[in-house]
């Protein structure tokens, strides 16, 4: 760490960095050019910054499509204002003072990384570098072999170069990073022969494979987890979700207290459980019947957009077939006109060919106008069927909800009659078991019993049709939205087209008229 | 024969019959008419007339006698079977002769059967036992129409000595293999034998054919070769419209003028089609003006494939001629008098005044056909005719009678030998290996392979006109050939050749289609692009532009098209090679690179080489119809300072569809120009290259023409001469060393064994004498041959010792000669006595050890070995 601290240190400062791109951009008559315009920083490729004594990396914001970034030699601290910089494929931060890792989130394209001769303890923070091949940490002072570890999940790392630090002069040192980075192919430098790594594959097997034991089990609860967001996602898009168990069943009586206070009541228990089973049948139906809605308008959706590609694909077509019959003959009369020497036949040809360009614009608009119209046509069509199919969802979906609700209401009536029974037989002092506390609470007078019960009951209801009316919310949104969503690219489809067209015509216009200058000039 | 007898069929048939032979004989009866009337006032000059024309008609029918007569047959050699007729077949020769006897009885008026002609021994042979069913060992001989073909291509066609009458002998398949000639009911015997082998239901037919049939006669049928293959019309299947297919836009064109055109369109086309048949009628008419005063009467034979075995839909004819297939309905089949195969024989008991075209071929049906043989296979017995069943319930007392007496009775197996061909046979095919057909309009020369040295085998010429003097074009199918050359075709009008080449040119050649071996001539190469690196796959020359097409390269270059100028003056030094046309315009084309966004993705590519210009055009993004344009002029000019100007706005002219920023840049457009600068020149050099390579091409083309080499493959033995250089040598060493083997073999011990009592096992004491006689034998042996040895040797000596001597007595007068004589001899046995010598010393020796050695092998020899262990 022998650093001469004799010079200043220097700020990346504008004038430092047009320098540098000025040196380093193109040469001779390329150069002269360059010169002449000036080079934008965001065009800059790669720009090599080493022994400036820089203290702080600053400035680099607008180097947008930087590929090569070499900032070695330097007196920089902290990884720090590379934000932007998410083209970069080679980063060279070698003979600094980095004491630790950080600020490379957003590299994801980063191919090789160099910290060579810094002052870093430990390797980590970089997850985000999932293309990284190349890791030079040598010199550094790294003192832990678990460090080694978290470099298994970089699965195209080749090379690495750990020499320098205190691990590397650890005896076990090259066959633990054998083991651990069975991938690697070159280590400080050197090729790993093959040999070693399977000496190294037998010293550490056991601990190896325990690890990896446990990555396929953190893989496999990774799995499963995607698959069930996943799924979720897809009954989400059914607007059944949730509908596939007793979740409806169990939220209802979740914040109902009575409810929960009720069902300890003598003979309550098996009605409830008669009335549960019913319940989550038609609640399996609702799922069902939902999962089926949703693939029949994914069907419908899937079919509506390929119609529409394929007639815009076929008016594609076509457009460009009249555009290269036009710049056929295009090419022919420009050449026809330079060519012709008489004023009067330039004239007459001149106008033959802005006539040839207007027919051009009125064909292609034709074309246009033409599909605007039967795209609109199937718009219409398609927004009918769609809006038919979530009216028949909707409907099915609510005579199976008031099924639920008749359900409840049932099954209230007879939580009523039993807990009216009760309540005679309490009055009558009749009661041989005994009630919780709380629960005879309840049992004071009949007000009571039948407001709780009465409670009970609406909350259940409140629930039901809170389920029903989020579907049916959604549902509406869902299509409204995605009518939009087609109405809405329609449109810009049509306004790029016809933009596209004008812009074509102005352009052939404009060289007509171009040459008309010339020729007068001439 | 069960329904021979019945009456009213009887009559009906006979009614039938009657009409038939009328209609049949419908020349005939005339012809005989018109001579008695000429009798009736005939005079000389008359009758010498009717006799010139008697001749005249005659003339036509024995064209050349049956060269393969009975004389050329060596019959001595045949078997017995043919010789003779075993027990089985002389009853059914009686039950033959009693059912012709019958069948003449009952029909007067048909021609007797063919039922036992004689064979070659003289011997008459029921025609179903000259049936031999045998399948080829030839896998191209197992589909009806190649062994169709086969046999056409095999045997030359004899007529039959009467074309009128079947003929009198016919001979086993073997023997008219071994010909190579037969006529026609040799031919359908051969076939049907093979075709049945082969699993098919064929029977031979023996009937009445056209005159081209019996002649085999192709002059009047188109050649198949020549007919174009019917374009199998598919008809894609339009998928349904979907629910949301867009609408077509409204037609507003009148239908009432669309219909007005169509009708008018179409009654051109009928007037033309008309024309045309006209045209086409006129012609038939033509040709058929020679009619055959014959017609009808001529006998022939052919097989006929009945459907269900071997997945045949349909019945039909194959006439063994020519190998054509014909429907059953074919206008050259004229009549069937009766047909067999293997195993029975059938008569045709229908009418046949409308040739074959009314025949139903349901052999179970007996009114139909009349069987000789109960048999016990019939190929189709018809359920819906309940009709037969009554008529067969009311049957004779002796019809059934007969009927058990056939019922234990089958066909008795074929006397004729195993039908082989051998592999030379078959390869060669043909007689000599040559054949000529002649068609209309159309000439087809057939070779074996290997016996034209260019690997030519098949040559169709076509004419213009029909007495074939005209050449229309000519097609050469060729085989073997080293440079895989396949088909020749040469248009005469057009003068345009065309070369078909199967994979596997050194040059990845595929079709060459050309006028003339210049080249920058007109011509057209194809190739087989997965061959070549550059994956060339069609360049077309004119003499001003080369076209290039191109699949699957890396740089997706799919199109190359250069046109040349006039070429410059020629300098005095320089060759044709060294100066190439100049490039006046290059234009390239580009399929899409899916790497690059389509808008830098450039399509097209024009090198305007003369006027230093370079056009660009872009591929069309996906949502876009219009595509970037740019055009770069690459003068060098000088501005008013007179620096050079690098880069100025004008010199790019450029059209994008979304302008981006960094294109604008003179220093972006200066890189491209670069870039461009140098794809240029690398593309000039490619086109210099290809023209190279068409010199290339041509030079090689013309040496492998004047080459032709064939290719033999290495399992065909006899023609490889390597392998056979190599085999025979094969076989001289493992003859050499099964001689050493059997030197190896001499038993030591057999002439001692031979002294002791055959059979006897040996005692120890016996062995051991053995073992010691042995030994003692073998070291007499070899102190033999150290005696003879040292006996020669020391004769050597003595002689040279003496002519030593007489050489020092007589020195003084000898003569040069007889000096240089005398030194050569001593030299000579010098060397001899030194050979003797080291001989003598090598035996000393050896001889001990050659005694151990034998001493040792005794004592492990297994006869030995249990009795000396004792010893060891």
């Amino acid at each position: 760490m022998n650093r001469l601290y004799d010079m200043e240190p220097r700020v990346m400062d504008d004038d430092m960095l047009k320098l540098a791109v000025g040196e380093q951009g193109p040469r001779e008559e390329a150069g002269q050019l360059a010169k002449q315009e000036g080079i934008l920083f965001k065009d800059v490729v790669s720009l090599q910054l080493d022994f400036q004594n820089i203290l702080r990396i600053d400035n680099l914001w607008q180097f947008e499509s930087l590929q090569k970034l070499q900032l070695d030699n330097n007196i920089i601290e902290k990884i720090e204002g590379l934000e932007n910089l998410t083209r970069l494929v080679w980063l060279d931060l070698s003979f600094n003072n980095i004491e630790a890792i950080e600020g490379l989130d957003t590299l994801v394209n980063l191919e090789d990384l160099s910290l060579f001769n810094n002052r870093i303890s430990k390797i980590d923070s970089l997850d985000a570098l999932v293309k990284l091949q190349v890791l030079s940490l040598g010199n550094n002072h790294i003192g832990n072999m678990m460090n080694i570890i978290y470099l298994r999940r970089f699965k195209a790392l080749r090379t690495l170069s750990l020499s320098g630090n205190p691990v590397a002069e650890d005896e076990d040192y090259k066959m633990f990073i054998c083991a651990y980075l069975p991938d690697l192919v070159y280590l400080d430098f050197r090729r790993l022969d093959d040999h070693m790594k399977e000496l190294a594959e037998m010293k550490h097997q056991y601990s190896i494979d325990e690890l990896k034991h446990r990555e396929n089990l953190m893989q496999a609860r990774l799995e499963d987890e995607q698959a069930r967001r996943e799924e979720l996602e897809e009954h989400k898009a059914a607007f059944v979700e949730q509908l596939n168990g007793t979740f409806l069943f169990d939220s209802m009586y979740a914040e109902d207290v009575e409810g929960s206070k009720l069902s300890h009541l003598p003979g309550v228990g098996e009605l409830l459980e008669a009335y549960k089973d019913k319940f989550v049948i038609i609640c399996l139906n609702i799922f069902e019947y939902g999962l089926k809605q949703q693939e029949k308008r994914k069907a419908e959706l899937d079919t509506f957009m390929e119609c529409v590609q394929e007639a815009i694909q076929e008016n594609q077509e076509q457009g460009k077939l009249k555009i290269a019959k036009f710049e056929e003959k295009h090419l022919l009369s420009l050449n026809a006109i330079r060519e012709e020497s008489e004023l009067s036949s330039i004239e007459t040809k001149i106008v033959e060919y802005s006539e040839d360009i207007t027919e051009l614009f009125n064909v292609l608009m034709t074309l246009e106008m033409q599909l605007v119209e039967q795209l609109e046509e199937t718009i219409n069509m398609f927004e009918r069927n769609i809006i038919d199919l979530v009216g028949l969802f909707v409907e099915n979906v609510q005579s199976l909800m008031a099924q639920c609700r008749d359900l409840e209401n049932h099954h209230h009536e007879k939580l009523l009659e039993i807990a009216i029974n009760i309540l005679e037989k309490i009055v009558k002092g009749e009661m041989d078991e005994d009630l919780p506390d709380d629960v005879r609470s309840l049992f004071v007078d009949k007000d009571t019993i039948v407001n709780a019960v009465g409670a009970s009951h609406d909350i259940h209801l409140l629930k039901i049709d809170n389920r029903e009316d989020e579907l049916v919310t959604r549902v509406n949104s869902w299509y409204t939205h995605l009518l939009d969503k087609i109405h809405k690219d329609e449109i810009m489809r049509n306004r790029k087209r016809v933009k596209e067209i004008n812009q074509y015509v102005d352009h052939v216009q404009s060289e007509l008229d171009s040459l008309e200058c010339g020729d007068l000039l001439d | 024969m069960e329904v021979l007898k019945e009456k009213v069929e009887e009559e009906e048939a006979a009614e039938r019959e009657e009409a038939a032979e009328r209609a049949e004989r419908g020349e005939k009866t005339k012809r005989p008419m018109e001579v008695r009337r000429e009798e009736t006032t005939m005079t000389q000059e008359m009758l010498r007339d009717l006799e010139r024309k008697l001749s005249e008609i005659e003339v036509s029918v024995p064209e050349k006698l049956l060269a393969f007569t009975k004389d050329t047959i060596d019959t001595s050699k045949l078997p017995l079977s043919y010789q003779s007729n075993t027990l089985k077949e002389e009853h059914l020769l009686q039950v033959a002769d009693n059912f012709s006897r019958q069948y003449s009885h009952l029909c007067p008026d048909r021609v007797p059967l063919f039922l036992h002609p004689l064979n070659e021994c003289e011997v008459p042979k029921f025609v179903s036992t000259t049936i031999r069913p045998t399948l080829m060992p030839y896998p191209e001989l197992y589909n009806w129409d190649t062994c169709a073909q086969f046999i056409s291509d095999f045997l030359s066609m004899v007529p039959l000595p009467d074309p009128l009458k079947p003929p009198l002998y016919l001979y086993s398949s073997t023997t008219v293999l071994k010909y190579q000639k037969g006529n026609c009911f040799d031919f359908s015997t051969l076939l049907c034998s093979m075709l049945i082998g082969a699993g098919y239901d064929a029977y031979c037919v023996n009937g009445y054919g056209s005159q081209d049939l019996c002649h085999m006669d192709l002059t009047r049928e188109v050649c198949p070769l020549t007919m174009k293959p019917k374009e199998s019309v598919k008809e894609e299947e339009k998928a349904p419209p979907k629910k949301y297919a867009i609408k077509p836009p409204r037609d507003l064109t009148s239908r009432f003028e669309q219909e007005q055109e169509m009708k008018r369109q179409e009654a051109i086309k009928a007037e033309e089609e008309n024309r045309r048949k006209q045209e086409e009628a006129r012609l038939l008419e033509q040709e058929n003006a020679k009619t055959d005063p014959l017609h009808g009467l001529r006998v022939h034979s052919w097989v006929l494939v009945l459907s269900g075995k071997r997945e045949v839909p349909e019945s039909f004819f194959i006439d063994p001629f020519t190998a054509r297939s014909y429907s059953t309905q074919d206008d050259h089949f004229l009549g069937i008098e009766s047909l067999w195969n293997h195993k029975n024989y059938w008569v045709n008991m229908q009418d046949c005044w409308n040739c074959c075209k009314d025949l139903v071929f349901d052999l179970g049906d007996p009114v139909r056909w009349e069987y000789l043989l109960l048999g016990t296979d019939k190929p189709f017995l018809s359920l819906t005719e309940e009709e037969d069943e009554g008529m067969n319930d009311d049957d004779d007392v002796e019809n059934l009678g007969k009927e058990d007496e056939d019922k234990s009775f089958d066909m008795p197996p074929s006397w004729v030998e195993q039908i082989e061909i051998s592999p030379e046979a078959f390869e060669t095919r043909c007689p000599n290996g040559k054949k000529v057909i002649q068609y209309k309009r159309a000439k087809l020369e057939k070779w074996a392979p290997y016996l034209n040295n260019n690997g030519l085998v098949c040559r169709l010429t076509t004419y213009e006109d029909l007495e074939c003097t005209k050449t229309l074009e000519m097609k050469e199918w060729y085989q073997n050939r080293e440079d895989m050359l396949e088909l020749k075709h040469i248009n005469k009008i057009t003068g345009l050749n065309v070369d078909y080449f199967k994979p596997g040119h050194p040059q990845a050649l595929r079709v060459h289609s050309y006028k003339s071996m210049q080249p920058e001539m007109d011509r057209v190469m194809e190739f087989y692009e997965t061959a070549r690196v550059d994956g060339l796959i069609k360049r077309e020359e004119t003499p001003k532009t080369m076209t290039e097409h191109y699949q699957g390269r890396p740089d997706f270059l799919s199109y190359r098209h250069v046109n040349f100028g006039p070429r410059m003056k020629k300098l005095a030094l320089n060759s044709a090679e060294s100066n190439p046309r100049p490039m006046v315009k290059i234009t390239e084309r580009f399929f899409r690179n899916p790497a690059k966004p389509a808008d830098e993705d450039v399509a097209e590519r024009v090198f305007l080489i003369a006027e230093e210009r370079i056009q660009l055009r872009y591929h069309c993004r996906s949502d876009h119809i219009t595509a970037n344009k740019r055009e770069f002029l690459r003068r060098t000019e000088v501005d008013s300072k007179g620096n050079k100007i690098i880069m100025t706005p004008d010199m790019c002219i450029s059209f994008e569809v979304e302008p981006m920023e960094h294109t604008k840049k003179l220093l972006y457009q200066y890189e491209a120009m670069m870039k461009l600068k140098n794809e240029e020149k690398l593309s000039r050099h490619q086109a210099w290259e290809s023209e190279l390579e068409v010199l290339e091409i041509l030079k090689l083309r013309e040496e492998e023409e004047e080459a032709h080499t064939l290719t033999i493959s290495i399992y065909d033995t006899k023609r490889n001469e390597k392998c056979k250089e190599y085999r025979e040598a094969m076989e001289r060493v493992l003859h050499e060393e099964h001689l050493r083997q059997v030197e190896a073999q001499l038993d030591y011990l057999a002439p001692f064994l031979a002294q002791l009592p055959p059979g006897e096992k040996l005692t120890r004491w016996q062995a051991v004498r053995l073992k010691d006689e042995c030994l003692n034998d073998f070291k007499q042996r070899l102190i033999d041959k150290a005696n003879l040895i040292q006996a020669r040797f020391e004769k050597e000596t003595q002689e040279l010792q003496k002519k030593q001597q007489w050489y020092q007595e007589n020195q003084v007068t000898l003569t040069p000669e007889d000096e240089d004589l005398y030194l050569s001899y001593c030299s000579q046995a010098m060397f001899r006595i030194r050979i003797l010598e080291q001989r003598l010393s090598r035996h000393k020796e050896l001889a001990p050890l050659k005694y151990l050695a034998l001493e040792e092998k005794l004592y492990k020899d297994p006869r030995l070995v249990e009795l000396l262990k004792v010893f060891v």
